[in-house]
């Protein structure tokens, strides 16, 4: 395990770069600012990462650190201000509606935190729902290997209504797994779920990098949640302001400490100094 | 609670937006109704006013029968009284003059050759006495002779005529050529009447050549009060006439009018009930939608400490503010119908009074009409915002609990089932009153289908959806996913459509199945080649001498409507024994005629005796053999019932034999309604139709008609009456429409986040505007599917309940109907534009960020 530290210049080109696999999604420079002039809030503060193909990557942050615009416009959801995002070799901040569209219909997966499902189809309607969508056959051996690993064979013809919200859960990750699609974003996916059912979420989540190859990007508070991932961002005030691999709950959460006790944005970050047996192993 | 109220409308002003303007169609409507007749009264008052100015009027004492088959007069019809009483009423003390009303129909041919009309306003001709200082000519001088006419201004203008002018009217049935040399001032919109002035000698030879009149006018010397003037005339008039004030006679025209008017009132009421009750189903979806997304909100002010009734209250209040908001635009649309109207009136000829009325009675009705329909609807979710428990309302996850349908399933099914049951006895049971029958029947199903919709939404839109699933992966299962997860709503949406395209269900068949009768009456009771009618009503006698004398013509049969008193038994005659009868040769039945008899002969016609209907005969009890005695003006005949027939083509109780008609009411007020053309032996159809039509077209107003022109001119009748009905209903359907963008467009507020689900997970707007386009067709096929079925249903069983009244065949209009259906795909597209637009344009983001 490891954690770095950043260098003190407001963007921080080497931060999140360092795995060695290939990039999946990679942004640039990103910057998002809402309103304009005195009441112009800088959600995002010129950010660059890498997220590693292959992996499940948290990113964390206290509210308002950006950690849920940075998703949404890797994802495309939102168009940034200034900045690059690149996502499976393609240009996001290029791309009109269509596009984007038909890069969240073919390349991503989503699952959000609720209202997951759409309530009037049942669970393996769901599932294939992306499919159906882009008119794709269905894959019935990824099909089956999906609904296997989040064990919800004897459910698939439940509707949402009948499901409880893990089981809700597991399906909206089949559903963003069933298509292969090169990243996976899950925002806050275990936020209203009672902690057996996030286990069994996150651990799904997890089999699915080591065992089918996703790439995996999680937003999350939960420390605990954390830990599930290989590598752990962490945001405040719109930027990235430190990282761990391999994450331990106790090292997120004291590297979550040291940033809570931050009273100054951006001034200090989390210091290697907090895990100094794993400290540069990773660069 | 009543700034949360209003401050919520203000807030969501867009959501209320179509709720206010289906009140606003809703009352414009019955504003507009209500305006009408208030514009319609005055203007008619207003010719009463400047037409009857006598101070007395004298008129017979009895009621009488002989109106003729449209008589153009107002108010009851009474006997007449002679124009030799005018002299003795001349030498009253304080009467200045007495005038006998002498005046008939005329046809005016206008300067382009075609007769001068206009929609239905009467056309009849007026004796002008030069003494009259009550009419004003405005330009020229009296007509002398009968070879002069003068005009009323309105009616100079329509016809394109200018004083000096030559040209023809139809007078008493003879063609006459002549000069206009005067244009007469009402001083008052004359709603479209045609009106010429003739002079005296020229009125009483063509209406009274039996010195007989309605009325006689009398204006009194100044200063002398109407009731002075009657009480003076009283003595002279004798037991057989009677004398009224002219306030008296005034008031009497005003009522007898706005009786009339009132059941043109009551038609458009009906109308404009139909609407609101359609309008009432997009208010109450709309609040139902509302509150259950309010439902949070709710909660929060009950756990702040606000009561159940201070919840339902204030929902109320929101729904009073949309109905009263409603009403006031309503008004002002109901005024800009009737200006509308009026406009068209004007364009066709018939100039209406000036102003257009807003009474305050019109604006009280209208604002509480609007209002209370509003809170009305509003109330069954209001009542179930309040009772839900905070905790409830409070948790995260909002579970609406949908009711059970089971209570609804009873009671409707309860109705459909009664109203069936009512018309399978309407259809079987001979005795019983079909009609009432019908009508129940209609309430119970409509009554029992809007509450069942919901009941089988499920299945018929999953039925009707299959083409969708099939035809549109995934959009179809998508959009029947969202029409059947809110059963009710789906169907209180549909429902409101249901109910207009019910009654054009209805209407549709009814008019298929009366043309399709038609045809077959005319085809089975017509024997003569051609047939001519006016479109006055009246043949001129002039027209059917003519034709009796074409060479290539063997028979002109010539069949004139009257009416008497008929009894039986020596009874004494009372105004409920008046009877149509209809005039015919004896001969023509057989030639111009078939006729199928019941019991006796058709050949007794030509020794005097006389024929009735079938249904006449059962009604009175008459049987061959039965003596019946007639009483008309000129005294009581008797006759005997020589034969009972069944015919739908003669659709009076009575027929006579021409003699007997003669003898029943003077030649100069026969009116012949149709002659019959049988040719003469070796006389192509093509020749006769020119020779018929070259002896017709000086009479300009006479139409030479074959069996088949005859049978779709009837068909071209029931098919105008179609057309206004399908007007009325259209507003309905318009506001029907309203309620499925209501709908629509509610439910995209209401689904915004698993709409952005959708988005994120690949869904094209495309896609997703398809989804809803979908919906809105499956909704609109649900309501118009259901309706049609209705309104065939109720229609079909019309023919065997109304086959005495010539409605014998059930024709369904399978065409039709499938374009019905087209339409209602047509009109799903159309609703669904904005939502969907709405919809496609809410930003992914927006749409899942969680609230």
């Amino acid at each position: 395990m490891s954690i770095r530290t950043s260098d003190h210049t407001p963007t921080t080109p080497e931060v999140g770069a360092g795995r060695t696999g290939p990039a999946v999604a990679t942004a640039r420079g990103l910057v998002k600012t809402y309103g304009s002039g005195d009441t112009a809030v800088h959600a995002l503060a010129g950010i660059d990462v890498d997220f590693t193909r292959g992996e499940l990557t948290a990113i964390m942050g206290p509210s308002g650190s950006g950690k849920s615009t940075l998703m949404h416009c890797m994802a495309g959801l939102d168009t940034p201000t200034s900045g690059s995002v690149v996502v499976d070799g393609e240009d996001v901040g290029r791309m009109n509606q269509r596009q984007l569209t038909r890069l969240r219909r073919t390349r991503l997966g989503f699952i959000f935190q609720a209202f997951n499902l759409v309530p009037t189809l049942t669970a393996a309607e769901n599932i294939t729902l992306p499919l159906d969508i882009a008119r794709r056959p269905v894959d019935r051996a990824q099909f089956d290997a999906v609904v296997d690993a989040v064990g919800l064979r004897d459910r698939l013809d439940h509707r949402p209504s009948e499901l409880s919200g893990g089981q809700q859960q597991r399906v909206a990750c089949a559903r963003a797994l069933v298509s292969q699609p090169a990243v996976v974003f899950a925002d806050e996916p275990t936020g209203n779920l009672d902690s057996r059912s996030a286990r069994e979420v996150l651990g799904f989540l997890r089999r699915s990098v080591d065992e089918l190859g996703q790439t995996v990007v999680m937003v999350t508070h939960d420390p605990t949640a954390a830990s599930y991932a290989h590598r752990v961002l962490f945001l405040a005030d719109g930027r990235l302001v430190g990282e761990i691999t391999d994450p331990t709950p106790d090292a997120v959460l004291t590297a979550l400490r040291s940033l809570g006790a931050d009273d100054v944005r951006g001034d200090h970050r989390v210091d290697a100094r907090l895990a100094p047996a794993t400290a540069g192993t990773d660069l | 609670m009543g700034r949360v109220a209003l401050r919520g409308i203000r807030a969501h002003l867009v959501r209320f937006l179509l709720s206010v303007l289906a009140v606003t169609l809703g009352v414009a409507f019955v504003a507009g109704t209500f305006s009408l007749r208030t514009m319609l009264s005055s203007t008619f008052t207003g010719i009463i006013d400047s037409a009857m100015v006598g101070d007395a009027y004298v008129r017979g004492s009895e009621p009488a029968s002989t109106g003729g088959p449209n008589g153009t007069q107002v108010g009851e019809v009474r006997t007449t009284v002679s124009t030799d009483l005018a002299k003795a009423i001349d030498a009253v003390p304080g009467v200045r003059m007495a005038l006998p009303d002498i005046s008939g129909p005329i046809v005016l041919v206008g300067a382009d050759g075609t007769a001068v009309t206009s929609t239905q306003a009467p056309s009849f001709a007026t004796a002008l006495y030069p003494q009259d200082d009550s009419t004003r000519i405005s330009v020229g001088r009296a007509p002398h002779g009968p070879g002069e006419i003068a005009i009323e201004s309105a009616t100079l203008a329509a016809s394109g005529l200018h004083v000096g002018d030559r040209t023809t009217v139809v007078v008493g049935g003879a063609l006459r050529t002549v000069t206009v040399v005067g244009e007469v001032a009402m001083g008052a919109p004359m709603a479209g009447a045609t009106i010429t002035f003739v002079d005296v000698a020229t009125a009483t030879a063509a209406y009274a050549p039996d010195g007989q009149v309605p009325t006689i006018t009398v204006l009194g010397e100044p200063g002398i009060s109407e009731r002075t003037l009657v009480g003076r005339i009283a003595p002279v008039v004798g037991a057989t006439a009677e004398v009224v004030t002219g306030d008296a006679m005034r008031a009497e025209s005003r009522a007898s009018i706005e009786t009339m008017l009132g059941f043109v009132t009551t038609f458009l009421m009906i109308f404009a009930a139909i609407s609101l009750f359609v309008g009432a189903f997009i208010i109450a979806n709309t609040f139902a939608m509302s509150v259950r997304q309010r439902m949070r909100e709710f909660a929060l002010l009950r756990a702040v400490g606000a009561s159940p009734l201070q919840v339902f209250a204030s929902i109320l209040t929101q729904a009073a503010v949309v109905g009263l908001l409603g009403s006031a635009l309503g008004i002002g649309a109901g005024l800009g119908l009737v200006s509308m109207l009026r406009v068209v009136f004007e364009r066709m000829g018939m100039d209406l009074s000036g102003s257009i009325p807003l009474d305050a009675s019109t604006v009280v009705i209208s604002l509480v009409v609007g209002t209370v329909v509003s809170i009305a609807a509003a109330a069954v979710p209001a009542r179930r915002a309040a009772l839900t428990p905070p905790v409830e309302a409070m948790r995260d996850d909002v579970v609406v609990h949908e009711r059970s349908l089971r209570v609804r399933a009873l009671i409707g099914g309860a109705l459909v089932v009664g109203g069936l049951a009512s018309l399978v006895v309407a259809v079987t049971d001979a005795e019983a009153d079909g009609s009432a029958l019908i009508g129940g029947a209609a309430i119970g199903l409509v009554l029992g289908m809007l509450l069942l919709a919901p009941v089988i939404a499920r299945s018929v839109l999953g039925a009707l959806s299959a083409v969708f699933v099939v035809a549109v992966k995934p959009l179809g299962r998508l959009a029947r996913g969202n029409v059947t997860r809110n059963p009710r709503r789906t169907a209180s949406t549909a429902g409101a459509l249901m109910i207009g395209m019910a009654l054009v269900g209805a209407a549709s068949t009814l008019a298929a199945s009366t043309q399709a009768s038609t045809r077959t009456v005319v085809a089975n009771e017509m024997r003569a080649d051609f047939l001519i009618q006016s479109a006055t009503g009246a043949v001129p006698s002039g027209a059917v001498a003519a034709i009796d004398g074409l060479a290539s013509v063997s028979h002109a049969d010539a069949l004139s409507f009257a009416s008497a008193l008929v009894t039986t038994g020596g009874a004494t005659p009372t105004s409920a024994d008046s009877t149509s009868l209809v005039g015919a040769p004896a001969a023509a039945f057989g030639r111009s005629l078939e006729v199928s008899t019941v019991a006796g002969s058709l050949d007794s016609l030509r020794s005097g005796d006389v024929a009735v209907q079938k249904t006449a005969a059962k009604d009175h009890g008459w049987a061959v053999g039965d003596v019946l005695t007639f009483t008309t003006d000129t005294g009581a005949t008797t006759a005997t019932i020589g034969a009972v027939i069944d015919s739908k083509a003669l659709g009076v109780p009575v027929v006579v034999p021409d003699s007997l008609a003669a003898r029943l009411v003077p030649a100069s007020k026969q009116q012949v309604d149709t002659v019959f053309v049988t040719p003469a032996p070796g006389v192509t159809p093509e020749r006769l139709r020119a020779d018929l039509v070259g002896a017709a077209k000086p009479y300009v107003v006479l139409s030479v008609l074959d069996q088949t022109d005859f049978a779709s001119q009837l068909a071209d009748q029931v098919n105008q009456v179609l057309v206004i009905l399908y007007a009325l209903l259209g507003l309905s359907v318009v506001i029907a429409i309203l309620g499925i963008v209501n709908t629509l467009a509610l439910s995209v507020i209401e689904r915004t986040r698993e709409i952005g689900l959708m988005r994120a997970v690949g869904l094209g707007r495309l896609q997703l505007a398809g989804i809803i386009t979908i919906e809105s067709v499956l909704t609109a096929l649900f309501g118009t599917a259901v309706g049609v079925t209705i309104g065939v249903v109720l229609a079909s069983a019309l023919p065997t309940v109304l086959a005495d009244s010539g409605l014998t065949t059930l024709v369904i209009p399978w065409a039709q109907l499938a374009w019905m259906l087209v339409l209602a795909a047509a009109v799903g597209v159309l609703a669904a534009l904005w939502p969907a637009i709405r919809a496609a344009r809410l930003p992914v983001l927006d749409a899942v960020a969680y609230d």
